[in-house]
């Protein structure tokens, strides 16, 4: 429809306000939860334990209020790529030393290499909803506090943790915002005779027509983090200096029950 | 009055590629007392907000000595304690929000002060209560409106208790509405005794403080009271700076009506003051109104809708059954509150959005056909965004200008003549500019090029979204003075603004926006002369308007909707002259 809203078709990393079961827990149980069965998808052997992964996902997302069609949008967008993935790894993949079923030349299709494809095609989908899940019910504050709670050991150990951390805040706060501006300087250019949404598309002129967008996008990038910079120095930040947090984090009984559920959830991915 | 900020002979150069530069502070001298009001103008480039990045130890000054509260800047260690007493609230408050979540934001300098977790969420409670904020406490800050915005922006200072607020241009961005909250704010804040220093191109603000410091070329060149300071016009022009509306008008009245006392600084007591004046009943002969006749569409939109981010959790509405027809060679304008929609609806109108619902017809152009010609239809109709400076992106100032035509295809020195004209009708000199960098160019000249690299399309119709934002007074005028010359070169214009004053200055014909709709629409004089529904709208009538008008509710003959200076003094002076004699 619009050529313009780039925000429109990234589903990963928008953080949707609900007040499910999910939503509830404690941030830190969802992070390590949500990296746990990151973890358990990416190692996952078995066509089975990952139709398990997409199935449990999916109970998940409604059970976050997730809106499906919301979900599956995210699913979208790199689906193509993954088909054509899926298709190499069918058609080229080792086989095993099983007969295959098809061979024609350099193709051969082996019961193995088809396998190889599905776990592909279940376990692409099963990542991007793994991460969709996370994202939608943790705030990009719970996440900072989360991570700063998890990762305050290794303060200890020399690391700038608070700055990290604050880093991590700025991030994700102000990546919405480029993509604004993003949006707003190509339709500038867009009418100024620049070529988003008209004339033929091709590669050369995808890359052609970005020049006027990056540079000026890379200028605003640069003074919207000088003002940031002062902003926060402003408002007393300093680095090493410790810092309270208004934010206290408790863990309760039904995180501890949520965490062995995916430990559970995990296991049961990478040994069924 | 104790010495509060201490600025003792201030020299401050930003680290520059050009090694002789002019210092941004020359050898300032200023003392702030606790609980002043200090307005701090000038033009741009005049060292401003370098003066106030001093005054909180943002910088630290090349030469010289700041105090705050007896504790010198210099000295890193007084850093958390001088930063705790002196807070900035800044222009942008998307670049001063750090957190994702309303709450966390006002926490972030009490965490950074190492407050305790109870006494912190105590006091974000009451700060977000103070500035009406408190249902929002859970929401992202991106989804709060502009004038909430920078309210958070304030409570995040606010909440840290400090003694004096320093508001970097802080009004630039709102609305009337969000300006008319946040001027009282200040107000209020200065009468519970904290100091505050302000910094602004309005001078209708500077009314408000009680001392105000003209800022040229980094050193002070004017220090006194608004009445001191305004006594002066010849000065202040002089520093590329002019005098409030009201006192312009109060100034021009004084000349031709005898009897108006003088220092009359806010609309109310001009309007007293006329009206103790003895006048004649009878209305002055009105000119016949040139042109009437209504000229045939170049635009029209019907019942247009449009849905951000259609289809996800995230859709909004911006646009609900709005409509607008503007003239063949007509000026229009476009006004409303921050996401009242005015953006959206422009930018159906060169297609850079396709109409959701509703028709758009451009010339003979259907945009709600997928054949039509896009391309066609910008050259057609150039827009202009805010700050359109913020999208140049070639180097040269030439080039700049050159790659609207040049992707039209002109080339050699038809495309030459084309960049020639368009810096012409700007004022930029081609051969002196062509070949400046464009990133050494002032902001009102910066704002020039962008304009011309739009004009150079040759567009017979310009939109132009907030065309005055950000500029100090001469350029304001300026830019003005040009857009009114393209005008009567026959280009058709629709400018948005939250500027009244530029609204009247330059269109004849006014669209108000509301919640995504458009419900008045008719002539400027119109629009502006019912001040009670601008204000429902969270608008406001031109200061000329608020007078004329004042005085038409006490029996004065004057005709509806005066927006012009000229206009209403000329009306005034024959009312009273005659009778006098």
């Amino acid at each position: 429809m619009s050529e313009f809203e780039f925000q429109r078709f990234v589903t990963i990393g928008q953080f949707l306000p609900a007040s499910s079961v999910l939503h509830r827990l404690d941030a830190r149980t969802r992070i390590l939860g949500g990296l746990l069965l990151v973890v358990a998808i990416s190692a996952a052997p078995n066509v089975a334990g990952l139709a398990v992964a997409v199935v449990a996902l999916t109970l998940l997302c409604l059970a976050a209020r997730i809106p499906l069609r919301y979900a599956i949008k995210g699913i979208l967008v790199p689906l193509p790529f993954i088909l054509v993935l899926v298709v190499i790894q069918v058609i080229f993949g080792p086989g095993g030393d099983i007969r295959p079923w098809v061979v024609a030349g350099p193709v051969r299709i082996s019961p193995t290499s088809a396998i190889n494809g599905l776990k592909l095609l279940l376990r692409f989908p099963a990542l991007i909803l793994a991460l969709t899940l996370l994202s939608a019910t943790t705030s990009a504050t719970d996440a900072v506090h989360g991570l700063e709670t998890l990762l305050r050991p290794l303060a200890r150990l020399g690391l700038p943790v608070q700055d990290l951390v604050l880093m991590l805040q700025v991030t994700m706060r102000f990546l919405p915002l480029l993509a604004l501006e993003a949006e707003r300087i190509a339709k500038s250019q867009a009418s100024r005779g620049g070529e988003w949404g008209t004339g033929p598309r091709g590669v050369l002129r995808r890359v052609r027509q970005t020049l006027p967008l990056l540079v000026p996008l890379f200028l605003v990038g640069l003074r919207r983090a000088e003002s940031l910079a002062v902003a926060i120095e402003a408002r007393g930040y300093r680095g090493q200096t410790p810092r309270t947090s208004m934010a206290n984090l408790r863990y309760e009984a039904h995180d501890a029950l949520a965490l062995v559920l995916a430990i559970a959830l995990a296991l049961a991915m990478v040994l069924i | 009055m104790t010495s509060f900020i201490d600025l003792h002979h201030v020299t401050y150069s930003y680290p520059a590629a050009v090694p002789d530069a002019r210092p941004a502070l020359n050898d300032v001298s200023l003392e702030i007392g606790e609980g002043e009001y200090i307005a701090l103008v000038g033009a741009n480039g005049s060292g401003k907000s370098t003066l106030a990045r001093h005054l909180n130890a943002l910088l630290v000054p090349d030469t010289g000595e700041v105090c705050v509260g007896g504790l010198g800047t210099r000295d890193q260690a007084h850093h958390p304690e001088i930063r705790r007493t002196v807070g900035m609230v800044f222009q942008r408050p998307d670049d001063q929000i750090i957190a994702t979540m309303v709450a966390h934001d006002v926490a972030f300098g009490l965490e950074n002060l190492g407050v305790p977790a109870d006494e912190i969420r105590a006091r974000v409670e009451a700060t977000l209560r103070a500035v009406s904020l408190w249902d929002d406490r859970d929401r992202p800050p991106h989804m709060l409106s502009a004038g909430q915005a920078q309210r958070l922006a304030l409570a995040g200072v606010l909440a840290m208790r400090p003694r004096c607020i320093v508001f970097d241009e802080a009004t630039a961005m709102l609305d009337p509405a969000g300006r008319r909250t946040a001027r009282r704010m200040m107000r209020e804040l200065h009468a519970e005794g904290l100091t505050i220093v302000t910094i602004t191109h309005r001078m209708g603000e500077v009314l408000d403080a009680d001392r105000v410091v003209v800022l040229d070329r980094g050193s002070v060149a004017m220090d006194g009271t608004p009445a001191e300071i305004f006594s002066q016009p010849d000065s202040l022009n002089a520093l590329g700076l002019d005098l409030p509306p009201v006192i312009q008008l109060a100034r021009a009245l004084a000349t031709s009506l005898h009897g108006l006392p003088e220092g009359l600084a806010t609309p109310p007591a001009l309007v007293d003051a006329i009206d103790r004046l003895r006048h004649r009943a009878i209305a002055p002969p009105t000119g016949t109104s040139a042109g009437s006749g209504i000229p045939s569409p170049i635009i029209e939109a019907h019942g247009l809708g449009h849905t951000y981010m259609l289809g996800t959790p995230f859709a909004r509405r911006a646009l609900d059954r709005a409509e607008i027809a503007i003239g063949d060679g007509s000026a229009h304008g476009l006004i409303g509150a921050t996401g009242a929609g005015k953006s959206t609806l422009m930018q159906h109108l060169n297609g850079l959005l396709r109409p959701q619902e509703g028709v758009v017809r451009v010339a003979d152009y259907d945009l709600g056909d997928p054949r039509t010609n896009l391309r066609a239809v910008r050259h057609l109709v150039g827009l202009v965004f805010q700050h359109p400076e913020a999208q140049i992106f070639e180097q040269y100032v030439g080039d700049e200008v050159a790659y609207g035509p040049r992707l039209s295809g002109l080339r050699g020195l038809e495309l030459r003549s084309r960049v020639r004209w368009a810096m012409d009708l700007v004022g930029l000199d081609f051969a002196a500019f062509k070949d400046r960098p464009t990133f050494a160019l002032s902001g009102g000249e910066q704002r020039r090029v962008a304009l011309a690299s739009t004009l150079a399309l040759r567009p017979q119709v310009l939109l132009l979204d907030e065309p005055t934002a950000g500029l100090d007074p001469r350029a304001r005028d300026d830019l003005i003075g040009r857009l009114s010359h393209l005008r009567q070169g026959g280009t058709t214009l629709l400018v948005s603004s939250h500027e009244m004053a530029d609204i009247a200055a330059l269109t004849k014909t006014v669209t108000v926006m509301d919640a995504g709709r458009t419900p008045v629409q008719g002539p400027l004089a119109e629009v502006f002369a019912d001040g009670e529904g601008l204000a429902h709208r969270g608008l406001t009538q031109p200061v000329v308007t608020q007078i004329a008008e004042g005085l038409r509710t006490r029996g004065w003959p004057l005709p509806s909707g005066i927006t012009d200076i000229a206009v209403l003094v000329h009306t005034l002076t024959f009312l009273v002259a005659e009778e006098s004699q």
